[in-house]
């Protein structure tokens, strides 16, 4: 296998856009990252376009990947549509990885790219219930509830066993969007305190408005190449994927002592990158949920079994922290335009680890990082796809 | 009125049977999975799943109430995690008449299988499924 760098990222603002249509969303990401790497439409030899939901939502039920490159001046070449839930674009980035890594390819695409504003919030809702399997969902499950109750992720049960509080829940909330006021592509720019996101209106006890992501529009973009001909093109930091890992969920029945999907599939990534959680000087990772970040906290490694509020209270993993994460603003700040948001985090950690990131640079640029991204919902108590990837400069 | 997966659901009509949910259990390693699939997900063989009974009663493992509905189904509501005693643990809705408000339901409790319509909607009030209740009434 060859080594793979990522010579170009460019991202469209996540927000509501009811007027633009996917590919009109895509085409900024896509042309940031082109011109960003210094390549021009006729040198990419393969693209991955993620997209979960402008099946359902827009009605172009098939080829959206082709539709979304031909209106951006890509065409006549292998071009692969990617559907992994909120997944989607980190399968995107995969694909393109080991396109170059073994030698099929020299430069590669990924894009991801989701519209999810419809003018419609029910139907929308209807459609991601559908990121779901069908045996859950259509017995009116929702993502809401899969949070707080369900049994890999259960934050009620962690209120009980650790003696969390709502305030505890509402603290990466606040964190991020403090993150995301510093970020001109982040969908919700106002720093939150404690106090709101408590007080804001329950969507499913115990998560209320502010701790839940909302309906987004967004795309972003990345372009890879052989880390040998990286210099050809850019001369900014040299920055390769030291590891690109995904899992689908596994079937577990109560009392499965096996080690969390989204633990196993961080540790297999770092175990290819030749590292540690110590190791990592920036996060971004999978708050569709505000307080599922403490959770992942645990379950990348950075923290022990309850310690996730104290790394927010310690000032570890907040802008100016060892380890930031989320610098970005996550999911709930910078947004989850579901298709997008694995190749969102990957623009954020590249800008971070080139000195780009403006207002929000991390003081000390940081040179290993992780993107965790996952999606879907299974029987048996499981994510669909749990998603995990390393960056090094 | 139907059945909405009669694949998952047994309702008898003969007197003093009572519904029961149907999944599989694996003739091989001996668990058992709801809702039924044709390969055992922990020993991976193939063929060796056979239809049971189950799910007449169980304890609830987590609870919490929705206060947003998506279309078809109506806010509040409960929305459940219940420990089947012969292994699974499953998403449910809860049964009516009881009030959707805090303390109501408490992890641990018994439970006991209900079969009511999905929702009470157009959508699917002609639909009916398997739901929970509190086997002993509810708390308070
Ligand atoms: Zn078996």
């Amino acid at each position: 296998m060859r080594d793979v760098a990522i010579i170009g990222v460019g991202a469209h603002a996540s927000g509501r856009f009811l007027d633009k249509p996917m590919k009109a969303l895509a085409y900024p990401a896509i042309w940031g990252a082109l011109d960003d790497a210094g390549v021009k439409a006729t040198d990419i030899n393969v693209a991955y376009v993620g997209n979960s939901l402008g099946g359902l939502l827009t009605g172009q039920e098939g080829v959206r990947g082709q539709v979304v490159l031909q209106h951006s001046g890509i065409t006549g070449i292998p071009i692969i549509n990617v559907e992994n839930a909120c997944a989607s674009a980190m399968t995107a980035l995969r694909g393109a990885w080991l396109e170059v890594a073994s030698g099929a390819a020299d430069i590669a695409l990924a894009v991801g790219v989701e519209k999810m504003n419809v003018g419609d919030s029910a139907r929308t809702i209807g459609a991601l219930s559908g990121v779901s399997e069908l045996d859950l969902s259509e017995l009116g499950m929702q993502f809401t509830t899969s949070y707080a109750i369900h049994p890999k992720i259960n934050l009620k049960s962690r209120m009980a066993e650790y003696g969390w509080t709502a305030a505890d829940f509402a603290k990466p909330a606040v964190k991020n969007s403090y993150n995301g006021s510093l970020n001109p592509l982040a969908q919700h720019r106002r720093p939150l305190t404690i106090e709101e996101v408590v007080q804001s209106r329950v969507i499913v006890d115990p998560l209320t408005l502010l701790m839940c992501s909302s309906i987004s529009d967004g795309a972003a973009a990345a372009v890879v190449c052989s880390a040998d001909i990286a210099k050809k093109f850019s001369s900014k930091t040299h920055i390769t994927i030291a590891a690109c890992v995904l899992q689908s969920g596994v079937y577990r029945l109560p009392g499965d002592e096996r080690p969390d999907s989204a633990t196993t599939s961080a540790y297999a990534a770092y175990e290819k990158a030749g590292i540690g959680p110590e190791d990592l000087e920036a996060v971004e990772l999978h708050d569709a949920m505000a307080p599922s970040e403490l959770m992942l906290y645990e379950r990348l490694g950075l923290c022990g079994p309850g310690e996730g509020p104290r790394l927010i209270d310690e000032r570890i993993t907040t802008l100016d922290g060892r380890v930031p994460v989320n610098p970005s603003g996550g999911l709930c700040s910078r947004g989850h335009p579901v298709g997008a948001t694995g190749l969102l985090q990957i623009c954020e950690l590249v800008w971070q680890m080139r000195g780009e990131a403006g207002k929000r640079q991390i003081e000390k640029r940081p040179k290993v990082t992780m993107a965790q991204n996952q999606g879907g919902l299974l029987l048996g108590q499981d994510s669909a796809v749990y998603g995990c990837t390393i960056l090094k400069s | 009125m139907k059945i909405l997966n009669p694949d998952n659901l047994r309702v008898p009509t003969e007197p003093g049977k009572t519904p029961c949910l149907l999944g599989n259990r694996c003739r091989d390693c001996g668990i058992v999975v709801f809702p039924k699939m044709p390969v055992c997900p922990s020993c991976h063989t193939n063929g060796a799943m056979v239809e049971v009974e189950i799910g007449r009663t169980g304890k609830l493992y987590s609870h919490t109430i929705s206060h947003f509905a998506p279309a078809g189904f109506t806010a509040p509501a409960f929305q459940i995690f219940v420990d089947l005693p012969e292994g699974p643990r499953i998403f449910s809705l809860v049964g009516a008449g009881l009030p959707v408000e805090r303390g109501v339901l408490e992890d641990g409790m018994e439970m006991q299988l209900v079969v009511e319509p999905l929702a009470d909607t157009p959508e699917h009030r002609d639909e009916l499924t398997y739901k929970f209740v509190p086997a002993n009434g509810a708390r308070t």
